[in-house]
Order: C-alpha cells, then structure tokens, then sequence
C-alpha cells in the first residue's frame, strides 16, 4: 500500500509537467495581444507594449518562459501581475474561501446524496423513493447556473431567507445556499449511484448470509450492506472534486463570492497569464490529488483491489 | 451454552415430536406472470442426529422450502400461503421476528450452495465469524476472535491464527466452504440446512466437506438437513430421503430403501440417470422432456407429461401421498407397479 501510494505520486511528476506546459503553451493561443488593450480608448504606444513583453519575459521563446514558471514555482515566488499586485497574495485570499466552498459542497453533496440513496434504496417504489427520484431527476436536468440564480432569486430575492449574495470574508453560514448550489448536480448523481447499489446488493447472497447469522435488520443494513453500497458513490465523489472545482467558477460568480472563480475569470479576460497559470496548474493539481486519494481508500473499502 | 430457544408451548409441557417439522407448507411467489407456486405442502422432519436428504431438481422448491425456515424468503414476491415450521414444537411462521431471529443462528444455521458470494466480500473471515460470539453472545471483539480461531481450526483451515484476518477472495473455494460452516455452527445450533454445499466445489473436495459435515453432525449431535440434486452426495451421509418434485414430496424413504428399489417414477429415473461403470458403452439414461413450468403445472399429477407408467387418472387426479410402509411413502397412483419394477 504505502509502495503504491509512493509510485503513484512519482508518477503525478510528469502528468504535472505536460499539464503545466500545456497551460503555458494555451494562454499563448488566445487572441489579442494582453498589452495592447490596457491603455483605455486608444491603442497602446510601442514602446509600452515592448517594455511590458520585455519585463514579463514574454519575448523569450515559450520553452524558455516555461523554464522561468518552473523556477519560480520550485522557490514559491510567483511574481507580480499586469496591475503589479503579487500574485501569491492574491491566490492566498481567494483559494481558501473556494476550498472552503468545495468542501462544504462535497460534504453535502456525500451526506445527503448517500442518505437520500439509502433511504429511497430500501424502500424501493415507496412514496420517498418517488420523491428522490423525482427531485434528482430536477436537479439533474438543471444546469447548475440555473439552480444557482433560481435560489437566489427565490431565497434572496422573494423569500429574503439568505443575503443574495455572499459578503467579503464569505462565513460559513452565507455559504451554504451556494455550496448547495454548487453540490446540486454531483448530490444527485449520488444519491442515484447509492439507491442502484442498495437495491442490486439487498439481493446478494451475503445479505441473505447475514440475515440467516440471527443479526437485527439494523446491522444486516447498516454494516453489511451498507459497506458494499458505498463503493462506488464514494469512487464517484472522489473524481468528480475536480469538475466541483471548474462548477465553482460559475457558483462563485451567481453568488460574487472572492475565490479563485472570481480571480481567474478577470484573469482570463485580462488576457493575465501571470494569475491564469498558476490557478490552473493548481486546479490540475488538486484533480490528480483528489483522484490518487480515491484510488488509495478505494483499496480500503474493498480488500479485493488492495494494491500489495 | 445458554438457552435462549423458544420452548415448546404444547399444554403439557414436553414436546414429543420430532426436532423439526415442516407440516403441509405451501409457499407462492406473486409475479407480474401470475401466481407460482413453488412449494405445495411439503411436509418433512428432522431429528437431532439425524440427516435427512431433500432431493429434486431445479425449481422442485427444495431451496425455496429450506429459506423459509430460515425465514430468509424474500416476501414478497414470496408468500407463505398455508402450512407450519415447527422448531421444538413451536410455529416459527407464528413467532415475532424479535424471537426468530434467535433461533437463526442459534437454534437453525444455515450454509449455501457459493461461499464467495455468501461471505461478505469486504470483511476479514474472522471477523464474520466472530460477529456470531459479539452479536449473539455479547463477547468482545478479542475474545470473539480467538473463538473463531478456534472453530477455524475445527474445520480444519490450515494455519487458522495467520489466515484468521484474510478476506473471502484469498481462500479456495473448499476452504471458504469450511469457513461458511464454521460460521453456522459457531453457537452450536441444533439443526443444520445444508443448501447444496458442495455443488460449486470438484469432487475430491466435495467428499472432504461432506465428511466434515457428518463429522461435525457426530460430534455435536445435530438435526442436518442436506437439499441437493446429487444423488451421490445423499447415499454416503443420508439417513433418509425427500424426492421433491414441482414442490411436492413424491417420495419419503429410508435411504436404502429408495436405492434398493424406488417407488416412484422420477426418483425411479433419478436412480438409472447415475453413470455406472457396469453399462459402460451404452446411452446413458435421461428422464424425458423438462422440469414443470411453476406458473403452468400440469394438471393432476405434476410429473405425468414425462412419466413412462402414466395412465388416464395421472392427467386428472392429483395423487396422493401413499403410505407405503411405515415411514415411506409415494405419491404416485401406481406405486405398487414401479416398486415391481414392471416399466414401460
């Protein structure tokens, strides 16, 4: 296991390597040059534009400037944007209030989704089973942006439940409508896997095994099949982290809440590759993390995967 | 051991019948087909120390008749529509499931025909054997485990202490099938359902789990009731005989009995369908057509389409359970002239 975990993550190197070049590489591949538009009605001088390539290195071939991000990466100083603010500042603002925000989605997204799952699982055709399956069926046709402006024009708006839109600092409390939001589509998935796996393991054999071992439907349920249904709703939730990451820009921007959503959509249209890259490379980062960890407690819940 | 079975409830207080009795169970299974009925009045017994043999085909409600006594039916589709399960004289089919549940386990095990699929897939074998002490019996998880050491060694896994926190999947199929049996007889119970234990198993393995099963029986002096289609299983540990067939008993008998000379058609045919190395070259026997259609039975007596004595009354009239001689029994209109022999 711990040999598994360690040559998994040797081989997270490359994959970053050609991601990160990638990226590099892409932002280059958008039109316009990002200097030429920064002087309000009229087109920037030369002189201007020829300076700024020079300071931001963009001149230099682009293995040379990926030389320069690796460096710069390796001793944790990202540098300064266009607007000459730091770079690593902003992103130390921004990430936590979106790692808050996807974590409270994924929390959601497995307590509800599984409960849900469960219940209407063991109850199969009952009214709570249509009532699931009717209100994921909802979530799942809804594009998040839908959701996310629907509730807060329902909640906010209408009902005045919830501030419209989440304030500077982004508390907890203010966060739970839009990482609800942001949860929506992956709940439902859940919440769906979970009541397949229930209904199709209720009928297994070591069910019945249990059942006839003289053990209270509780713990028939509750440890025995309860163990096996989470398999795969738990693989699930583990590698869709990273879709909830890109899910995050739009809840961030229905709800103007100041994480990294915000910050690499002004980016992008900045043209600022200096703020784009490393919040991509980021993002990369925590989908291959998240999908490593899945892999690793996916051996956990099922010896018959153990990795040796 | 403690006791904590239910007694008899009889007005005078003891109980003289057997240890368990199935009394004329009917069973149905309700689907979108219609109305199947698997098991039609089955009536069977077991005593303590004794085995007795339920044979029939596929669908000739043997399982069917042994999962409802364990109560593992699942209902729906099933439905016991008539009949009774007497544990020491007292109805399961009547008990709260509070108290049934005491007796799986503790009164009436079980072991089945796929011990990987029977085991739990994702926890040690140990610790599903131990779950019996910790849940039954209240024991500690350390103390729970060094009983399932102990009951592993039993049935002889090798290496029990190293092996006692593997999982299902790293066993052989012979040896899972001494874990599944270590786990039934964990708490001693007083009847053992064997449900085809070593139809998934090779030969030379199926002879050693069915000598540990009459070894266990030996030892603690359990009822076993052991449901198969293999004849061959039944002749070495049976004491005596159930032929089923569409959800019937066709013939009761004592094992050598029915080997000597059967009373009915299809235990009849069951008997001259065994490879024999005597009538080695020649086609081996095969009874004609196919096992009855449980949502469209055959009027009268179920196995007539494919019987060779069948006459008129075999279409109209359901036969009977004819007693024979004292515990033996063939429910077929002609009995006398297949125990003759005279066929055809």
């Amino acid at each position: 296991m711990g040999r598994y975990a360690i040559r998994r993550l040797l081989q997270l190197i490359p994959v970053l390597l050609g991601t990160t070049f990638l990226i590099n590489y892409m932002v280059w591949q958008l039109p316009g040059d990002p200097f030429a538009a920064r002087c309000g009605q009229r087109p920037c001088p030369d002189a201007y534009i020829n300076a700024m390539r020079a300071e931001f290195g963009l001149d230099q071939p682009i293995i040379v400037q990926y030389w320069h991000f690796l460096k710069n990466l390796l001793t944790g100083d990202l540098g300064v944007n266009f607007n000459n603010v730091s770079v690593a500042s902003q992103l130390a603002e921004s990430w936590p209030i979106t790692v808050r925000l996807g974590l409270m989605a994924v929390a959601i997204e497995a307590v509800i989704g599984i409960v849900a799952g469960v219940l209407s699982g063991l109850k199969r055709g009952g009214f709570l089973d249509n009532v699931i399956t009717i209100s994921t069926l909802i979530l799942l046709s809804l594009p998040v942006f839908v959701t996310g402006f629907l509730l807060q024009w329902l909640l906010g708006v209408q009902l005045d439940l919830i501030k419209p839109t989440v304030s500077d600092g982004a508390p907890f409390v203010e966060l739970i409508v839009p990482a609800f939001v942001l949860a929506s589509l992956n709940l439902a998935f859940t919440a769906r896997l979970t009541r397949t796996s229930i209904i199709e393991n209720r009928r297994s054999d070591y069910v019945r095994t249990a059942i006839a071992k003289g053990l209270s439907n509780r713990r028939v349920v509750g440890v025995h099949l309860l163990r096996n249904s989470l398999i795969p709703a738990l693989t699930f939730i583990g590698t869709e982290v990273g879709s909830l990451m890109s899910g995050a820009i739009i809840t961030e921007g229905i709800y103007n809440i100041n994480g990294i959503g915000g910050l690499l959509w002004r980016a992008v249209n900045d043209h600022d590759f200096t703020i784009v890259v490393p919040i991509a490379s980021l993002l990369v980062l925590v989908y291959l993390l998240a999908n490593l960890l899945v892999d690793l407690l996916y051996g956990v819940l099922d010896p018959r995967i153990r990795y040796e | 051991m403690t006791e904590v079975l239910p007694e008899s409830k009889s007005s005078n207080g003891t109980y003289g019948g057997a240890l368990l009795e199935v009394d004329n169970l009917h069973v149905e299974f309700h689907t979108r087909a219609g109305v199947a009925k698997a098991v039609n009045g089955v009536t069977y017994s077991v005593n303590a120390g004794e085995t007795l043999a339920v044979l029939g085909e596929s669908g000739s409600g043997k399982s069917v008749t042994a999962q409802t006594i364990m109560g593992i039916l699942d209902m729906p589709p099933g439905k016991i529509a008539n009949g009774e399960i007497r544990f020491r004289g007292t109805d399961l089919l009547k008990l709260p499931e509070e108290e049934r549940r005491k007796v799986r386990g503790e009164g009436i095990a079980m072991i089945f025909q796929d011990a990987l699929s029977a085991l739990n897939p994702v926890f040690p074998v140990g610790w599903q054997i131990a779950e019996m002490f910790r849940i039954h019996r209240g024991m500690s998880r350390a103390d729970a485990k060094k009983k399932a050491i102990e009951l592993m060694d039993r049935v002889r896994i090798p290496a029990a202490k190293e092996r006692v926190s593997d999982y299902p999947h790293q066993f052989s199929g012979g040896m899972r099938q001494r874990i599944m049996i270590a786990m039934s007889i964990a708490l001693d119970p007083e009847v053992l359902i064997a449900d085809e234990p070593t139809t998934a198993l090779d030969v030379t393995v199926q002879a050693q789990i069915m000598e540990l099963l009459a070894e266990l029986q030996r030892e603690s002096n359990m009822g076993l009731i052991l449901i198969t289609h293999d004849l061959g299983v039944v002749a070495d540990v049976a004491d005596k005989i159930a032929v089923m067939y569409g959800g019937r008993i066709v013939e009761n008998a004592e094992v050598h009995d029915l080997y000597r000379n059967p009373a009915h058609p299809y235990a009849k045919g069951l008997l001259e369908s065994i490879p024999r190395v005597d009538l080695k070259g020649q086609e081996l026997y095969a009874i004609k057509g196919m096992p009855p259609n449980l949502l469209d039975m055959p009027t009268g007596c179920a196995f007539h389409p494919r019987c060779p004595y069948r006459q008129e009354k075999c279409v109209t009239d359901v036969p009977p359970l004819h007693t024979i001689s004292g515990t033996r029994g063939s429910a077929c209109h002609f009995w006398r002239e297949v125990l003759d022999g005279d066929a055809q």
